[in-house]
């Protein structure tokens, strides 16, 4: 028994030697430390971005601590307080809000303090441009653009093979979110000059289910007139309308032709060529870039681009095996791993 | 008082408008025919709206939060409030299925582990209620357990499984141009009421959520009843959760969270559903053909905004009001009725 004792006294000495010899070496190889205060990893597309910043921080030799918020802002400002609070000030704060203008004091508090911010996911605007040192994340009128092209160009096949009907549906944001206006405009351009006519537009809300209620409706509602496109603000709300333009008798890619953004949502859709196509836009690659832009600041005390945006490349079924992108971290990404709806089976 | 006179007259009393007069509070009937106005004015002017295709859709649009409410209306029924988990029970109802099914053990096996699954989650937050413990207390407890164990099982991601699966009639099929999820809600709806009205079970039901007190006095204790109804609700859910995800092939946690329905949360949806028809929160006054009604008035109304051109906050909005107001109605005639006897 004295024996054991001896034993385990021994090791615990010992871990705690090896533990402190290393402790301050380790502290010291680091570059820096971050906070990043965004959503929840238990929404997909969160979940990656956060996958992406916590990788490439440990790759790049950054600490890195992550809070995450029910898509509540009151919540993401108490955290913020804590973080005031405990003193301990990292050399980064990474902020993407949940509400942009009601956390618009917390961002300030964050800047109040000296540490640089830099914003993620969604766009500047003239109240909080001043408090922050660059942003990075997607940009939705290009990608709303692309999705708008590539209707065009299905369009115009369905045309030069004598097809007839041009009528468009879109499955939309909520109006009163930011996104809304940013896509449809951008959208509306893209398909300007050509024989597609939006007779339809849908704000049910975000997600599946949504969009399945939200299409259910809206074909009952414009039935009469023919329905011949549909246009997704992204995959997820288009899965699900996809379905429901299928109960209502619709043969998808035949009857209708869909394209949807973002790439968060069903695959197989596109495979089966249910879903034209979709616009690439990876959270993974969100949260790399935000890395990326850190260490910039940190060793340069600038940034190159105030706006960086990720790529928003399209894929279609031709393409969807062949798409990939590299990485900030020099890593070459598959569609599986850039996607964030049902895309990784 | 001159309402009192007409009322009195039985030639005038013939008329349907003032029998209810008769039973009901005057402020009652002014409320009811300026809804209907209003209801049928939308319905009459709204494009599209009396068809049988919009009629299917509305009531494939409430087959998802009826079934759930179904299952809750057992719970509030037996005087146990409500179990504020449906929506995560769901939502580990949704992950379970989606595993096993991208496992490729098959709907049938998916489909019992899934129900097993919900069968513990049900009893387990039964049995706490029928402790004692508080119903709101204990299923927030547990919508935070289960959402929890749902997260950690699927690692917060996309869980999909790909197409051809055998779940696909579930999700997507139809009979007799009726989409099957509305048979299975039509299914659900019926027998639940049968079961409620028509069994020893039911008039327990009935009889625990109205006066615990007699129920124990006639060796009815609420204990097993809490289980039996917790279990009824989390199967509601779990089905549910199993008919979305056949729906779309895939399944995440958040499936049921915000993304669900343009009134938002997905239980806060089920309990207005029990709400909205009139079902007693305190217990033993209600039926489950209520609630199946609630969810298609509530159908209703946001599909009729929608052909109205109507964006998501004004329908939001109108079914919220639509909600205070059958809740204000049904406690004026409860109030009524009780100053009758």
């Amino acid at each position: 028994m004295s024996y054991l004792k001896k034993a385990i006294g021994v090791a615990t000495a010992a871990c705690l030697t090896v533990g402190l010899a290393f402790a301050p070496a380790s502290a010291q190889d680091k570059k820096g430390s971050i906070v990043s205060f965004n959503g929840p990893a238990g929404e997909a597309y969160i979940g990656r971005f956060i996958k992406g910043i916590k990788e490439t921080a440990e790759l790049k030799g950054f600490d890195i601590k992550v809070f995450e918020n029910q898509f509540n802002q009151a919540e993401q400002d108490q955290q913020v307080q804590q973080v005031l609070a405990a003193g301990q000030l990292p050399d980064v704060f990474i902020w993407w809000p949940s509400d942009a203008t009601a956390g618009l004091g917390s961002l300030r508090a964050l800047h109040k303090t000296g540490v640089p911010v830099l914003k993620i996911n969604q766009l500047p605007n003239e109240q909080d441009k001043k408090y922050i040192f660059g942003y990075a994340g997607p940009d939705d009128r290009l990608r709303a653009r692309n999705a708008g092209y590539m209707m065009r160009e299905a369009a115009a096949a369905k045309k030069a093979n004598g097809g007839e009907g041009f009528n468009v549906i879109v499955l939309s944001y909520p109006h009163s979110y930011g996104g809304y206006g940013l896509s449809i405009n951008a959208f509306k351009e893209a398909i300007a000059g050509s024989d597609l006519n939006i007779i339809g537009d849908v704000d049910e809300g975000f997600g599946q289910a949504n969009g399945y209620k939200g299409a259910a409706k809206l074909i009952a509602s414009v039935k009469d007139q023919g329905i011949h496109f549909v246009y997704g603000m992204d995959d997820a709300i288009l899965t699900g309308g996809i379905k429901a333009l299928e109960e209502a008798g619709y043969t998808m890619g035949e009857d209708v032709i869909a394209v949807g953004t973002v790439c968060n949502g069903d695959k197989q859709l596109i495979e089966e060529g249910k879903q034209f196509g979709t616009t690439l836009q990876s959270p993974l690659h969100e949260g790399q870039l935000a890395i990326k832009l850190v260490e910039e600041y940190l060793d340069t005390g600038k940034l190159e681009n105030y706006i960086n945006f990720t790529p928003n490349p399209a894929v279609t079924k031709e393409t969807i095996e062949t798409t990939a992108l590299q990485g900030y971290d020099g890593k070459l990404y598959g569609i599986n791993e850039l996607c964030s709806g049902a895309w990784a089976q | 008082m001159s309402m009192n006179a007409a009322t009195n007259d039985p030639e005038i009393r013939s008329t349907l408008f003032n029998r209810m007069l008769d039973r009901y509070s005057p402020l009652v009937v002014i409320l009811v025919a300026l809804f209907a106005v209003v209801f049928v004015y939308g319905m009459v002017t709204a494009p599209n709206f009396l068809t049988v295709f919009n009629f299917k859709t509305i009531i494939r649009d409430a087959a998802l939060v009826g079934i759930m409410g179904i299952g809750l209306t057992f719970v509030t029924l037996s005087g146990n409030f409500f179990l504020l988990s449906m929506k995560e029970t769901a939502a580990l109802s949704i992950i379970a299925f989606a595993i096993a099914m991208s496992n490729g053990y098959g709907f049938e096996l998916a489909f019992l582990f899934t129900m097993c699954v919900a069968v513990i989650a049900g009893m387990l937050q039964g049995a706490l209620i029928g402790l004692g413990g508080n119903p709101i207390v204990v299923t927030l407890g547990a919508a935070g357990l289960f959402f929890g164990i749902a997260s950690w099982w699927s690692d917060n991601l996309v869980v999909s499984f790909r197409r051809p699966h055998g779940a696909e009639w579930l999700g997507s099929g139809s009979f007799l141009g009726l989409p099957n999820i509305t048979i299975a809600f039509i299914l659900i709806a019926i027998t639940a009421e049968i079961v409620l009205r028509y069994t020893s079970f039911g008039r327990q039901v009935y009889l625990i959520g109205a006066n615990r007190a007699a129920g124990r006095a006639t060796g009815h204790e609420n204990f097993s009843m809490a289980i039996k109804t917790c279990t009824i609700a989390s199967v509601c859910s779990a089905f549910v959760a199993i008919a979305f995800s056949a729906q779309v092939s895939s399944a995440h946690v958040n499936y049921f969270s915000s993304e669900f329905g343009s009134s938002g949360d997905m239980t806060i949806l089920v309990i207005a559903t029990v709400m909205v028809a009139g079902n007693s929160i305190m217990g033993g006054y209600g039926s489950t053909l209520r609630t199946s009604l609630g969810a298609i008035f509530i159908s209703t109304v946001d599909n009729m905004m929608v052909l109205h051109g109507f964006n998501s906050g004004p329908r939001v909005l109108a079914v919220g009001l639509m909600i205070v107001f059958s809740i204000i109605v049904f406690a004026l005639v409860r109030r009524g009725s009780r100053v009758q006897e």
